[in-house]
């Protein structure tokens, strides 16, 4: 049976973002340690690289159909300057702290837990039309947090999104995905769902205004967006466990399925060649180098 | 033999497809799985399979192909809705497979099951998605990116799993994951909460698996196997979300065409504007795409717009979290050699470093080592590249 639902009248368009605070990878903000793992009490930390493509992408929808921003995160307190660089980039509407030590620890099951909370306390009732992630934070790298809270949220989840457009009247999008297998030629695929959804931005993704007047919009919302950022403060609500309405029992580690059982260096690999040891000063040696080259990708095809 | 029974059993191995042909992916998780359930049935005397599950259409061929592969059985949901793939409905399906003990009961004695007791998924733009979907609608644990399994007892005490006390856990996947550095590995469990003030259980332990890491079996076509129809059922609502177009794009950046890769790491820098410039030339000079390790994705350097957005992409990484090259000429610039980004590499022909540090763990992996700085070595192999140049010969 054909379960007919009630399609909304309003042109009004309600987006989050979720981001993450993250170690700088940047010459002279990283540091590591002599054994080549990452020094996290030296590293400086900021907005994930993928987390300031999802706040653009966010910005797309406020330029483009002046949508309302909603930016999130869930971390200790000083994650809150994560928020502040975001609404620098998406002129959010409002900022959202999910902290409490209890959250620590949380695998990607439990933080989709969270996440999926917080977003149910956006203004409004909670009633968000596009949720944003990145593609991956640079550090944990699993790229799962975003699927998952989508999943608990019960929105239809579109990853590696690198376009994507609204139909405010049929409250539809259409969006661009580029799906890249290994050992297969890449996909690019272009789909349709109504909203609610969760995009997944592409680390590829860049926003195109086109009209004079989307251009117009950019710069005021971005002269926003800089007096906002310079006042966040006023814009930030910081929600614990109880203020979020979430089980304890499904959060931080005790909500987590996963435990970091052993951390251990990578044995180094048996050498699997004999290398020559090459003077790279030494004119005859390299000349060998070169020899070998040509050697091995035989006649080099002349276009 | 009477079988100990359980509630979770089987390893459940989802496959990706192109309209049948299998993601190479597919067939290397099947091969692990055969490796890890041959052993643990040996271990545990059990009779638990290898459960290939395929979504898709008019694609019997691929299932039979998956037995020779090394699944046992293969549980295939055939509709014309499953062509493609879509996240949302292929995350009910598969769902709801995991959970049918009907079907299970189609391949094996299993009046006690209730999911899965391992679950893997390959760990590319499809799969990364869909395991983390799946595995929030099973409401248990999944590790990402995976390149060693193995299956253990272990005794674990843990401040919320087991409330201190030591318990033993039969049974448990050890995932292992390598992290961003390449030099540390993590080994992840999916462990359920024997904590009295907190039980749950966690099942089935899922995992994606890295492409390129594990080597598919010697296909075998005697092997026999049963095959399962599953009749999906679909919400009519679910089917709004729709494709509308598909494209076939080549990558921007190809490495599959040309006969050598010229790839630079974190060594250039001192000066990296200049270097990523001059290693430009060099690999324009033997004809080869540039590859680059991963840290360089994260843009650690500041360099003009047009470097940063040519090189500085996740397209060009080479390694675990990138792509898989097998080129004639392989050459490493200020490349240190973590592991991650060895095994997207070590299978090239023909291979040289270009590291001033003679201790670093390229030299291993190389057959021959330029000792120097390459704002040094590049020129003079550039200026020896030219001399030698005029014995090219035409080819048709």
């Amino acid at each position: 049976v054909l379960t007919t639902r009630t399609t909304t009248t309003t042109n009004d368009l309600s987006v989050a973002v979720i981001v993450k605070l993250e170690p700088d990878f940047s010459e002279g903000n990283v540091s590591y340690n002599a054994d080549g793992t990452l020094n996290r009490a030296e590293t400086k930390s900021i907005l994930g690289p993928h987390s300031a493509i999802a706040s653009y992408a966010a910005f797309y929808a406020k330029v483009k159909y002046g949508a309302r921003i909603a930016v999130g995160t869930m971390g200790p307190p000083i994650a809150e300057s994560a928020l502040q660089q975001a609404q620098l980039l998406c002129d959010a509407d409002e900022l959202h702290l999910y902290s409490d030590r209890i959250f620590a620890g949380a695998d990607t099951l439990a933080t989709a837990e969270v996440l999926k909370a917080g977003i149910s306390k956006v203004e409004g009732d909670g009633k968000v039309d596009i949720v944003f992630s990145g593609h991956r934070a640079s550090d944990g790298e699993t790229g799962q947090t975003g699927a998952q809270t989508a999943w608990k949220l019960g929105y239809t989840f579109l990853g590696n999104v690198i376009d994507y457009n609204i139909d405010l009247q049929s409250r539809f999008v259409r969006a661009k995905r580029l799906i890249s297998l290994q050992g297969f030629y890449d996909i690019i695929e272009e789909v349709e769902a109504p909203l609610p959804v969760f995009i997944s931005i592409d680390p590829s993704y860049k926003a195109l205004f086109n009209t004079v007047s989307q251009r117009l919009a950019f710069e005021k919302y971005q002269k926003e967006a800089k007096s906002r950022a310079e006042n966040y403060k006023q814009f930030l609500k910081v929600l614990n466990t109880q203020q979020l309405g979430i089980d304890p029992k499904l959060v931080g580690l005790p909500g987590s399925p996963t435990i970091v059982y052993k951390v251990e260096r990578i044995p180094k690999a048996k050498a699997s060649r004999k290398a020559e040891v090459i003077d790279g000063a030494n004119h005859g040696q390299l000349a060998t180098v070169a020899a070998n080259l040509y050697e091995v990708l035989g006649g080099m095809v002349i276009k | 033999m009477m079988m100990m029974m359980s509630k979770y059993q089987h390893l459940y191995v989802v496959i990706e497809h192109e309209d049948g042909v299998p993601v190479p992916v597919s067939l290397e998780m099947l091969g692990e799985a055969r490796r890890l359930m041959d052993g643990f049935n040996r271990k545990y005397s059990s009779d638990e399979k290898v459960v290939a599950v395929v979504l898709g259409h008019n694609v019997r061929k691929l299932c039979e192909e998956l037995i020779f592969y090394g699944a046992d059985a293969v549980i295939y949901a055939d509709s014309p809705e499953l062509r493609y793939r879509r996240n949302l409905i292929d995350t009910k399906v598969i769902s709801q497979i995991a959970r049918s003990r009907e079907v299970a009961a189609k391949f094996s004695d299993t009046l006690e099951f209730v999911k899965p007791r391992y679950m893997f998924f390959g760990a590319d733009s499809i799969g990364r998605h869909l395991s983390s979907t799946v595995l929030a609608e099973l409401e248990s644990g999944l590790a990402s990116d995976i390149n060693k399994l193995v299956i253990e007892d272990l005794e674990i005490k843990h401040e919320h799993k087991t409330k201190g006390q030591a318990i033993k856990y039969e049974k448990t996947l050890e995932m292992y994951r390598p992290d961003f550095s390449g030099f540390l590995w993590t080994t992840i469990l999916c462990l359920d909460n024997r904590n009295p003030s907190n039980e749950r259980e966690y099942h089935p332990q899922g995992c994606s698996i890295i492409p390129g890491v594990f080597a598919p079996i010697e296909p075998d076509k005697s092997r026999r196997g049963q095959i399962v129809d599953y009749v999906p059922e679909f919400d009519e609502h679910d089917l709004r979300v729709r494709i509308l177009d598909r494209k076939i794009v080549k990558s921007a950046v190809d490495f599959d065409s040309h006969k050598a890769v010229v790839s630079f790491g974190k060594g250039v820098k001192d000066s990296p504007e200049q270097n990523i410039k001059m290693l430009a030339q060099l690999a324009k000079e033997i004809e080869a795409e540039v590859g680059i390790s991963l840290p360089i994705s994260k843009k650690p350097f500041p360099v003009s717009e047009g470097i940063n957005s040519t090189y500085m992409i996740p397209d060009r990484v080479i390694g675990t979290s990138g792509r898989k090259v097998t080129p004639l000429v392989y050459i490493a610039v200020g490349i240190s050699g973590a592991m991650q980004h060895i095994a997207g590499m070590k299978e090239s022909g023909f291979i040289v470093a270009i590291n001033p540090d003679e201790n670093s763990p390229i030299k291993d992996e190389c057959d021959m080592f330029i000792k120097g700085r390459m704002e040094d070595v590049i020129p003079l192999l550039l200026e020896e590249l030219r001399k030698q140049r005029p014995t090219i010969e035409v080819k048709k």
